[in-house]
């Protein structure tokens, strides 16, 4: 029996998370000690052959996200710290295994940083890339869980795949205006068919990052995660990445206004499936979940609508959001710590028993539901604006949106905390509490003096935007558009509360109607599919040795003649004149073909192995005699090697003689090989005459190598091209050569007795 | 087992060595270079291996059981050789002495960057063929007949 985890041992802080919140800590401070000194900017050589630079620079955006990933980062990383070990005592894990939690929670961290900072686009895709391998481990962190390992795996994909729409975007920048660096393209990228491509295939890697509709559903799923992973990569890393890296390209964007308006589309549809699915569900790290898909899509349309409105509002919607989403994924994982229930059926009337925790997500729930008195007030009051501005289609989806909002927040705060109690709630230690009270305190803060946040949003939207921006949101008692539209979005969405009884069929019914032919139907199709193909290839290649060899020659006989379609063939195909000098090579050739005909008609075992050995030889006399000398002595050691290998493998097969079954099913296969033989035989021919009727050194890199060998301080030129000129090259190969002795040495040993 | 093969395969790694030692020193200026040195050193390997059972040959032959650490040594001198310049901020596979600038020599062995390399390739080489010839010998059956030593 394992004994029970007791009270003290889940409440001893362990020195992991220990130096991971201290590095959260430092980071933070660092960051706001840069912003003391004005800033600062890194930029070094990474690859100056292709253009590659280090570049980072602490600017208004980086600041922002820079911020809200070390400053949330440490508060999430604090309750981890309390979470976790309870989290692995409930699942019967021993301690040890927070090995495999903070390493990556301090990549996430480091990761978004690097990519809040970076100014390079290939920066970028690699900091991009790196929070989604981040998100894999942590994600699956429950790895004995199949649907935290499906998580992950979807999220990866998901997120991973699109991330290549990101490289494309860039090669082909770089391609049209010759750099990688960000300010750089501002200052040269002109609208034009190549610049809206590779702009919209970037939004396309934000967007499936930012879970957008149609790439929402790994999101959803992604809350498989333990607690302060979903916090924090809800808030502030991994889906913030995808709009920072929009805000971050933003003026790309902008030169085409059709991306723009599919950002306001994409936006939109995402607030209304993520509001309505929210709406639906009955867990509350669902519900949470799919309010993210949702308050995203708000941002992704403020960066639609665009201009100095829309970025402002976008900036300060991420920063608002941050804090109240990481706050509400930490209320829920407290109350499921507190309660064992994790269901907003189940829980109910809380309040009375965790009023700190009440008051505390009471107030975050607020703030993101935008009423006043808090920070939220002003995101939706900058987002009323920017709408409005946009003609009144806009403005009456946004009222929408925000009334949607309203509702599914009031719907999860007001099921977990008032009403009667379904479930007994034990004491929640300090630490799961007072991140969300600190979180809380400051929501309360920007909804009275809102002036250091804007100021933090101005400096990013202003990055976003290309020039200074000036907003002035505050409170106005008159009828101006933005309180009307904040009004009836409160009104909409109380209507939306309380009107459960119509309410409740009709997004049961949307959802199950995304299940069935929503997106996630689509990947799992289509992952079951590619993974059946795979399969079906797999058996194919391994069925017996043929197949297997077949599977290497029949392809590239395919690629030759491919190629040689595609390629002049006129001077290509020369017979020369045969001299007296020749005969030598012509005898030696004799032999292997000789040689090759025993080995392809002998029915022996032994005898055609020892053919292909005279088959080598022979070759190898041919090399020598043409003056190859270094071909040939390799030649001949590697073929005496594979000679020795043949036949110390022979003489481990079993003894018996090929029966019936046997011969049969090679008759039967007499055709198959017959094709695959010619095949890759005839293409092979094609090459190898190809290749000897030029063998001119005119013009070619062998002649330069040639010349300067002397300067290399050698004689023997293919010496030298081997281990100086192209030493780089045989450098990989070694390691190649290495990685797989390291293998077939693995495999041997597991049949080895000593 | 041969009596020629018995009492040949025991002597014939001093010869396969200078050989190879050979190969490598002039083969900067010759032919050969490190790959082809290991082959052969691997093979008079081999040749014991086959001849003396695996027994035998791992107690006469202390060093080929660390083969696996002499191949390792060898990637570590290749890299080491290659990618020293980069600290001294030259490219990767900088050829020093620089062309023009005069060799170091003791005898014909010329002392560069490149033989470095090479002598790093020729570890590797024969350090990793040796690892797979001692398993491949432990799966004979003929090493089960072999006497399992006598003391």
């Amino acid at each position: 029996m394992r004994p029970g985890p007791s009270a003290h041992s889940v409440d001893r802080l362990g020195p992991l998370p220990t130096v991971a919140t201290a590095i959260a800590a430092a980071a933070f401070v660092a960051i706001v000690a840069s912003l003391v000194a004005g800033g600062g900017a890194i930029s070094l050589p990474w690859a100056p052959t292709l253009g590659l630079r280090i570049e980072f620079a602490l600017d208004g955006l980086a600041l922002l996200y820079g911020l809200l990933a070390t400053g949330i980062g440490l508060l999430v990383f604090a309750y981890g710290a309390a979470y976790l070990p309870r989290h692995l005592a409930h699942e019967g894990r021993p301690r040890a295994e927070e090995r495999r939690f903070w390493p990556w929670m301090t990549l996430f961290l480091v990761a978004m940083v690097g990519l809040a900072m970076a100014r390079d686009l290939i920066l970028m895709f690699v900091f991009f890339d790196l929070t989604a391998v981040a998100s894999y481990f942590l994600i699956g962190f429950d790895r004995h869980r199949p649907e935290a390992r499906g998580a992950a795996f979807m999220a990866l994909l998901v997120t991973g795949v699109s991330a290549v729409a990101l490289l494309l975007g860039t090669v082909l920048l770089q391609a049209e205006y010759g750099t990688f660096s960000l300010p750089e393209l501002f200052t040269r990228a002109r609208p034009g068919p190549v610049t809206t491509t590779a702009a919209a295939l970037i939004a396309v890697a934000a967007l499936a990052k930012s879970a957008q509709v149609p790439l929402h559903f790994w999101l959803p799923r992604a809350m498989a995660a333990p607690t302060p992973v979903s916090a924090y990569l809800h808030s502030a890393a991994m889906v913030a990445a995808g709009v920072l890296v929009i805000g971050r390209v933003h003026p790309l964007l902008a030169l085409n206004p059709v991306v723009l308006d599919a950002l306001l589309l994409v936006g939109f549809v995402s607030i209304a499936v993520g509001g309505v699915l929210a709406l639906a569900q009955d867990e509350l790290k669902q519900i949470l979940a799919h309010s993210t898909i949702s308050q995203y899509g708000y941002v992704v349309v403020l960066y639609g609508i665009g201009g100095p409105d829309g970025a402002v509002a976008a900036a300060l919607y991420v920063i608002a959001h941050a804090i109240a989403k990481s706050a509400l994924f930490m209320t829920a994982g407290a109350v499921s710590e507190a309660t064992g229930e994790s269901r907003l059926s189940r829980l109910g009337g809380l309040g009375r028993e965790l009023p700190v925790l009440a008051v505390a997500s009471g107030i975050v729930a607020a703030s993101l539901a935008a009423l006043p008195l808090t920070l939220g007030f002003f995101k939706d009051e900058l987002f009323f604006a920017a709408a409005s501005g946009k003609g009144p289609l806009v403005a009456s989806f946004a009222v929408v949106a925000a009334a949607l909002t309203f509702a599914y927040l009031a719907r999860f705060w007001l099921g977990v905390f008032s009403g009667p109690r379904h479930a007994e709630a034990s004491r929640v230690p300090w630490l799961l509490v007072a991140p969300i009270a600190v979180l809380a305190i400051l929501s309360i803060a920007g909804g009275i003096l809102v002036a250091p946040f804007e100021r933090l949003a101005e400096s990013a939207a202003a990055v976003t935007h290309g020039s200074a921006i000036d907003v002035a949101p505050g409170y106005h008692l008159d009828l101006r558009i933005e309180n009307v539209m904040a009004v009836a979005a409160w009104g909409l969405g109380a209507v939306l509360l309380v009107g459960a009884r119509w309410r409740e069929p009709a997004v049961s019914a949307i959802s199950r109607a995304g299940d069935r032919i929503g997106p996630r139907r689509v990947y799992s199709v289509l992952l079951s599919a590619l993974n059946r193909m795979s399969d079906a290839a797999h058996r194919a290649e391994v069925r017996d040795l043929r197949t297997s060899l077949a599977a290497i020659l029949v392809p590239t006989g395919i690629l030759v003649a491919l190629g040689f379609a595609a390629t002049p063939t006129e001077g290509a195909y020369v017979a020369g004149p045969i001299t007296s000098a020749d005969l030598p090579i012509v005898a030696l050739l004799a032999v292997a073909i000789l040689a090759a005909l025993t080995a392809a008609r002998d029915r022996g075992r032994l005898r055609p192995v020892l053919a292909l050995s005279v088959l080598g030889f022979s070759l190898a006399g041919v090399y020598a005699v043409m003056g190859a000398p270094d071909v040939a002595l390799v030649a001949v050691v590697i073929e005496t090697v594979v000679s020795l290998v043949f036949v110390a493998v022979y003489s481990r097969l079993p003894g018996t003689t090929v029966g019936r079954p046997a011969r049969a099913a090679a008759a039967s296969h007499r055709f198959r090989n017959a094709a695959a033989g010619i095949i890759a035989g005839v293409s092979a021919f094609a090459v190898i005459w190809a290749a000897l009727s030029r063998p001119s050194l005119g013009g070619s890199d062998a002649a330069e190598q040639i010349r300067r060998t002397p300067d290399a301080h050698g004689g023997d030129v293919v010496t030298v091209i081997l281990a100086d000129f192209r030493g780089l090259d045989t450098m990989v190969e070694i390691t190649v050569l290495a990685v797989a002795i390291m293998g077939v040495a693995s495999l041997l040993r597991r049949f080895d007795r000593a | 087992m041969s009596p020629i093969i018995d009492v040949v395969a025991p002597r014939l790694l001093a010869p396969a060595v200078m050989l190879a030692a050979a190969l490598i020193v002039k083969g900067y200026t010759d032919v050969g270079e490190g790959f082809s040195a290991g082959v052969i050193v691997a093979l008079a390997i081999a040749l014991r291996y086959v001849a003396l059972g695996r027994t035998r040959a791992d107690r006469t032959f202390a060093l080929a059981r660390r083969a696996h650490l002499v191949a390792a040594g060898g990637l570590l001198v290749a890299l080491a050789f290659g990618f020293a310049g980069v600290a001294f901020g030259r490219p990767p596979f900088t050829h020093l002495p620089l062309p023009g600038e005069s060799v170091m020599r003791i005898g014909r062995l010329e002392i560069t960057t490149a033989v470095g390399f090479d002598v790093g390739l020729f570890l590797l080489v024969s350090g990793g063929l040796t690892v797979l010839v001692r398993h491949l010998t432990g799966l004979m059956p003929a090493d089960e007949t072999e006497p399992e030593g006598d003391g």
